[in-house]
């Protein structure tokens, strides 16, 4: 073992040690204040993670970009604390947000959006500002202690090379950017380099209305919002609106199963206006399909899913399809221990240029095993390792190893 | 909450007999009232924020209850424990009762009673346990054997909570709806009496039972 591993080791123990002595005095549930009309909850989440590098078997960073969000930020190495609150004003109208700060930045609303009740005796609501996802099931369980593993399924993180503010001019230029999806490049539109969009974001919340109603055997959602799937927006900034709608069966205990679709204009309007076809801005969007299946009992739980994305642009003739496929299940092997794992494989049609053919960006595949001890009922510790194979771009293959502290209460 | 699995861990480890029980003396009873001296609202959802609306009403958990319990206990009491059986429901999102107080060697069945999954388990030293998920019409057992205060989660819903505290004795009672309590059957002697509610136990009071008599103990818990 290296001294890298061995200083890494002590620190994350040390890191568990003193964390649970400080979750001694940290609360075990939500605060409530004004009669029970305000509660506070937080969430506390430290993850760190360390590449396998192949050039000199040492421990490095995902120089491969699997697991970036953007740019700077990888979901395996974030520092993430939130505060989340709800405010009841009346039994007709409550008040929800999220305020989160990553890696140290400056805080910022994650959600933020009135909940209106028009019936309190109907399972019916409404919800207006910077509401949660409509579509799919893994963007709301986003949180450390609701997902399996440690790192994100590639459907609601990995970076494609397509953006919303550039345009690759031709089939070769776009296919020249596989594997890239982390810093990508195009010739129309704005000229920097940066990161592309996932399929879905679970990073981002949407902003609009959104209806959802419930009954006994599921339920059902709709929502009218500003961004795309993969590119939530508090300011529209396209040529028109997202529509999203979910529909979830519950069939029997345990049982869930959920279908979604979706479809947005993506581009920036400055961007269609550059390419000189401003008023059809409405025309290139984003279009999905998703299915979500999860099965529980005793003490296993399985979940799958699947998200198929449609892209439309203005200056390619063949639309571009990506197909996002995910299983993940955990078993609980003793009070407070499991085991958990994910397979996800993420793939893209085929195109052909005139010098190029391929798929239009480097399919991954990705397989996730971890471990996670619950310290304290809401103070839990997971260790994962991951592998990532890629075909294309400067890694294309990697293993990361990775750790995470999470409390919440 | 320490100090009182301190005091129960120490309780099942040394018995400190500080009673003066002899041949043909009659027992007598411990009763009083538990003043709770500060706010206990029920426990509340985590702020939901990621669902697509609001959850359906629950009930709220009843946290006016107290055990009062001797801390040290007749010399011979501890020979006395049958176990028995106690049940612990799941229904509409609360345990009930949420507190339950109970001899070692009791057997807790925890049928679920709603029409959802919920996962019983406790991370408590005196009894660790994960019962799985589990439906409506089903129930599961555990059998407690330590003394000591077990806390009982639902890993699916955080906001069901409860609290088991095992005995190795039988001088304890549960408060009813008005802080009200009474201990029978207690030896003639003197003893350290300890009001316990949510986690938070009193300084235990020495109290002198006499021959066949009722002695009266208040507390008032901050």
């Amino acid at each position: 073992m290296g001294w890298s591993r061995r200083l890494t080791m002590a620190a994350v123990c040390s890191l568990c040690v003193s964390a649970t002595a400080a979750a001694q005095g940290l609360p075990a549930e939500p605060v409530t204040l004004g009669a029970g009309r305000v509660t506070l909850g937080g969430t506390v989440t430290a993850a760190f993670a360390c590449a396998r590098l192949e050039e000199n078997n040492s421990c490095g960073d995902d120089t491969g970009f699997f697991n970036y969000t953007d740019y700077e930020h990888s979901t395996l190495r974030m520092t993430r604390v939130a505060v989340n609150a709800a405010v009841r004003a009346s039994r007709q109208f409550s008040f929800l947000a999220e305020i989160r700060s990553e890696n140290g930045q400056a805080p910022q609303a994650y959600a933020l959006y009135a909940r209106v009740r028009p019936w309190p005796e109907r399972a019916f609501d409404l919800q207006i500002g910077r509401v949660p996802p409509t579509f799919g099931a893994f963007a709301r369980r986003a949180y450390a202690s609701d997902n399996l593993v440690i790192g994100m399924p590639l459907a609601y993180q990995y970076l494609t090379s397509l953006r919303p503010d550039a345009l690759p001019a031709t089939v070769d230029e776009l296919l020249r950017m596989r594997g890239r999806g982390w810093l990508s490049r195009f010739t129309l539109g704005d000229p920097t380099a940066a990161h592309g969009l996932p399929l879905a974001s679970a990073l981002r919340w949407d902003t609009g209305v959104q209806a959802h109603a419930a009954a006994s055997w599921g339920d059902a959602s709709l929502s009218v919002t500003n961004g795309s799937l993969g590119n939530p927006l508090v300011s529209d900034d396209n040529a028109g609106k997202q529509v999203a709608g979910r529909l979830a069966l519950r069939p029997t205990v345990g049982l869930v199963v959920g279908v979604s679709a979706t479809r947005a204009p993506y581009l920036t309007r400055a961007l269609v206006r550059t390419i000189g076809r401003d008023g059809d801005g409405h025309r290139f969007t984003q279009t999905a399909w998703g299915t979500d299946v999860e099965y529980s009992r005793g003490y296993y739980l399985l979940r799958a899913e699947a998200v198929v994305s449609r892209w439309l642009l203005p200056t390619l003739a063949p639309r571009l399809r990506a197909t996002a496929l995910m299983l993940e299940g955990r078993y609980k092997l003793r009070p407070g221990l499991y085991a958990s794992g994910r397979v996800d494989r993420l793939g893209f049609n085929r195109v052909a240029g005139d010098t190029l053919s391929d798929e239009w960006d480097a399919p991954v595949t990705r397989v996730e095993v971890a471990t996670g001890y619950l310290l304290r009922r809401n103070l839990e510790f997971k260790v994962a390792v991951q592998r990532n194979v890629r075909d294309g771009g400067r890694v294309p293959r990697l293993t990361i190893g990775a750790a995470q502290l999470g409390f919440w209460f | 909450m320490t100090r009182a699995l301190l005091a129960l861990a120490a309780l099942a480890s040394v018995i400190v007999a500080t009673s003066s029980q002899g041949a043909g003396a009659a027992n007598g009873s411990i009763r009083g009232r538990v003043e709770l001296r500060r706010p206990l609202a029920g426990i509340e959802r985590r702020p939901g924020v990621a669902d697509l609306g609001a959850q359906a009403a629950r009930d709220l958990t009843d946290r006016l209850r107290s055990v009062v319990y001797l801390d040290t206990a007749p010399r011979g009491a501890f020979d006395q424990n049958e176990g028995g059986r106690a049940i612990m429901d799941q229904r509409n999102e609360t345990f009930v009762p949420h507190v339950l107080a109970i001899t070692t060697g009791t057997t807790v069945e925890f049928p679920n009673s709603d029409r959802i999954y919920h996962n019983v388990f406790s991370l408590s030293k005196p009894r660790t346990f994960d019962l799985g998920r589990y439906a409506v019409g089903r129930s599961k057992s555990v059998r407690f054997d330590r003394p000591g205060i077990v806390r009982v989660f639902c890993d699916i819903h955080s906001h069901m909570s409860a609290f088991i505290l095992v005995f190795n004795h039988p001088f304890f009672d549960m408060t009813d709806g008005e802080g009200r309590y009474r201990i029978d059957n207690v030896p003639p002697g003197t003893y350290n009496v300890v009001a316990w509610n949510e986690g938070v136990a009193s300084e235990p009071r020495a109290v002198t039972v006499p021959d066949g008599a009722t002695t009266e103990l208040d507390f008032s818990l901050r």
